[in-house]
């Protein structure tokens, strides 16, 4: 019982650290920015963070990819309906890293090839 | 009279003689808080401080409109996603801008090319983003044409030569992705601009720049407002203001009374919340979550909170207060600021942000069951993770959407676009994506569908802006997605999605003209003079956001029309 309620409590402790340290002029200000200058929230995992062992490509598309592709992906929207594409995997891997003007955003480096890979079979399954 | 003001008084005196003695260097804080008073000019996004998107011009009028035809056309190169902009009319010169930030200065009589100017933009960005390539206007100034940039900055160009004056980095957008669509608003001597936000796990600030030097003179934080304000931090549990989206993405008004700038904020990140009804202390992002989704009253020199009516507490449902004019108008005696939302209602405050009255405009809503007079939701629809029995109305497009509508004086009447249309939705749980750079958080799987038991389409109705009383309705078979313009000479323009622009009896609702454009409508509509005459000036060219669905649900024309095409018509008397 002790355990469980004193995690999350380290959790909380670590999470206002994290806070403390970024709580410095941001991305939004004038001016010149490096790279480090963001303020994230203390418990992001990003999605697209090759160490966090399954890639959730459901997730990815509520997220992200569901803004155009509805239904995760299995309708026609904005974007084309993915379910049953034609498309070969290189296509849609290429489609992916780089874009399409004024159609699909470039999401160039994000996934890498295990990643694509798992989007394209996300695809290739969808029913 | 403050400083600024008496140095404008010799150039508002000039502004005031016949026509081709004022020029346009002469536009400063002082002439557009008296814009109405030059109807042949349209110096503002919105026409006025007043918003009204009207023009008392009459020279074409309903006895004579059904003469009226193309004098002339430009076409706006590299129009990837259309053309979404408002054109801007000073002093006889027609400037509009395009995608990729590029600008046009016209002969406002022959069309002829005075200028064009592209800026130079990080591609690279360009390419990484979704709300994009597209610009929704510009502001006029102080000798310049001041631009917000898809790359984060605010730029002044040179309005005679079309030179880049100065350019201000705003945004880090190499990182948040997002930066600048919607035009600026010039008040006093500050231009005004609010980043784009909403879905986006930043914090969508608004800025105010000096119009002269272009030096960032204030920010303000949409999402968790600034350092130090419990107030707003506090309604943000588990640090979640920090990705909590906002922003402020059209331009505002100005009621010089209060000294006020009136600014819409826009939705928080993500869109869509697992909460349930106990959205204060469950879910992505626990609270109110201010100022998401609110109408705010700023200093225009200091961007101060003044005060402030969150339209939509915890906006689960992509309603924007970004969206929608703030029309200024008497009606019996008192001052009201009318404004539609993306939800659907429309909201009627006192000049103090006070609501007054709130009243629907779009049939199918229910996200709520209603909202009362005084601004309470009522019976509001807060989902848990999971396929969500009944579909959510109104679309995530909006039961009105970005484009503007027109208040008439002559005849009373508010003309407004409302949308009828709803979604499936299927809540997730996500997390915000920030490496390596910024990603939309939206926070459920959606598709579009129609409303149960009625079909989805569009609707024009004039309406008592402050009831909200019908005196009559047009439909149309899709929701138009561009602006309105009413006339001193009874007319309502109307340029619909298939391509038409209609020309109505503003009184009586009647179809006098109409005339097809050649592809679908996504942008702004202006009336001016040159050289003595009336024209009327079109944005053309379709592929905005919102019209990308249009070609998979509702077929028609829409499967074929260019999304890369745009051309500026301009319509005169023979």
């Amino acid at each position: 019982m002790t355990r469980s309620r004193f995690v999350p409590g380290l959790l909380l402790l670590l999470g206002t650290i994290a806070t403390a340290q970024t709580e410095k002029p941001g991305p939004m200000q004038s001016g010149t920015h490096t790279q480090s200058d963001t303020s994230k929230p203390a418990d992001a995992a990003p999605v697209s963070n090759a160490d966090a062992g399954q890639f959730d490509v459901p997730k990815l598309f509520a997220t992200t990819c569901g803004w155009c592709h509805l239904d995760g992906g299995r309708v026609i929207g904005k974007g084309p309906q993915l379910m049953g594409t034609t498309k070969t995997d290189a296509e849609i891997k290429s489609r992916i890293r780089n874009g399409k003007p004024g159609q699909m955003p470039a999401f160039g480096p994000m996934f890498n090839d295990d990643q694509l890979n798992a989007i394209v079979a996300y695809i290739r399954g969808l029913k | 009279m403050s400083k600024w003001c008496k140095r404008s008084a010799l150039s508002l005196a000039m502004a005031m003689l016949p026509w081709s003695l004022s020029t346009a260097a002469d536009i400063d804080g002082m002439r557009l808080l008296n814009a109405d008073k030059e109807p042949g000019n349209w110096m503002t996004y919105h026409s006025s401080y007043k918003s009204w998107h009207y023009s008392a011009l009459d020279q074409i009028n309903t006895g004579n409109v059904a003469n009226l035809r193309e004098a002339w056309s430009h076409v706006a190169s590299r129009s990837v996603r259309g053309l979404q902009s408002y054109p801007l009319a000073a002093d006889g010169v027609l400037y509009y801008s395009g995608s990729y930030n590029q600008v046009w200065a016209l002969d406002g009589a022959t069309g002829e090319v005075l200028w064009q100017y592209k800026q130079k933009l990080n591609e690279d960005l360009v390419a990484r983003q979704t709300h994009s390539p597209y610009n929704r206007g510009i502001a006029l100034g102080y000798g310049n044409i001041y631009m917000g940039t898809l790359d984060g900055k605010l730029v002044a160009i040179d309005m005679k030569t079309g030179k880049l004056n100065w350019e201000t980095k705003l945004v880090d957008s190499e990182k948040l992705t997002v930066g600048f669509t919607g035009a600026p608003l010039l008040v006093k001597d500050k231009v005004i601009i609010g980043a784009q936000g909403g879905e986006w796990p930043s914090r969508g600030p608004i800025f105010g720049v000096d119009a002269k030097t272009g030096k960032q003179v204030w920010r303000f934080f949409t999402a968790g407002g600034e350092e130090n304000n419990g107030d707003a931090r506090n309604t943000w549990l588990n640090d979640s203001w920090k990705t909590g989206g906002g922003g402020g993405w059209m331009p505002g008004g100005y009621d010089a009374e209060t000294n006020s700038v009136w600014w819409g904020t826009a939705n928080p990140a993500p869109l869509f919340d697992w909460s349930g009804p106990d959205y204060k202390t469950k879910g992505a992002r626990p609270g109110d979550n201010l100022y998401t989704t609110s109408v705010l009253l700023l200093d225009p020199d200091t961007g101060k909170l003044k005060s402030f009516h969150q339209e939509l507490p915890h906006d689960a449902w992509d309603f924007d207060s970004a969206t929608g004019e703030f029309i200024m108008l008497e009606k019996d005696g008192k001052k009201y600021t009318v404004h539609p939302s993306k939800s659907g209602f429309v909201w009627v405050y006192d000049r103090n942000a006070k609501v007054q009255n709130v009243w629907r405009l779009v049939k199918n809503i229910n996200f709520v069951k209603d909202i009362k007079a005084n601004g309470d939701l009522v019976g509001r629809r807060d989902g848990t993770e999971g396929k969500q029995a009944e579909p959510l109305c109104p679309y995530i497009a909006g039961g009105m959407s970005w484009n503007m509508g027109s208040y008439n004086p002559k005849t009373g009447m508010m003309y407004k676009v409302g949308n009828e249309w709803c979604m499936t939705l299927d809540i997730k749980k996500t997390t915000p994506i920030l490496e390596p750079a910024a990603q939309l958080n939206i926070g459920a799987d959606f598709q579009i569908v129609n409303p149960p038991g009625d079909k989805a389409r569009g609707h024009v109705s004039a309406r008592d802006p402050v009831t909200g009383k019908m005196a009559w309705e047009i439909n149309f078979p899709e929701p138009p997605l561009a602006s309105l313009l009413s006339t001193g000479g009874n007319l309502l323009f109307v340029p619909d999605a298939r391509g038409w622009l209609h020309a109505y009896d503003a009184t009586t609702g009647k179809e006098l003209w109409s005339h097809n454009d050649g592809q679908g409508h996504n942008g702004g509509i202006i009336t001016y003079t040159a050289k003595g005459k009336q024209y009327i000036a079109v944005a053309t060219g379709w592929g905005g956001l919102a019209g990308d669905d249009y070609a998979g649900f509702f077929g028609g024309p829409f499967p074929q029309m260019p999304k890369d095409s745009g051309v500026l018509k301009v319509f005169a008397l023979p």
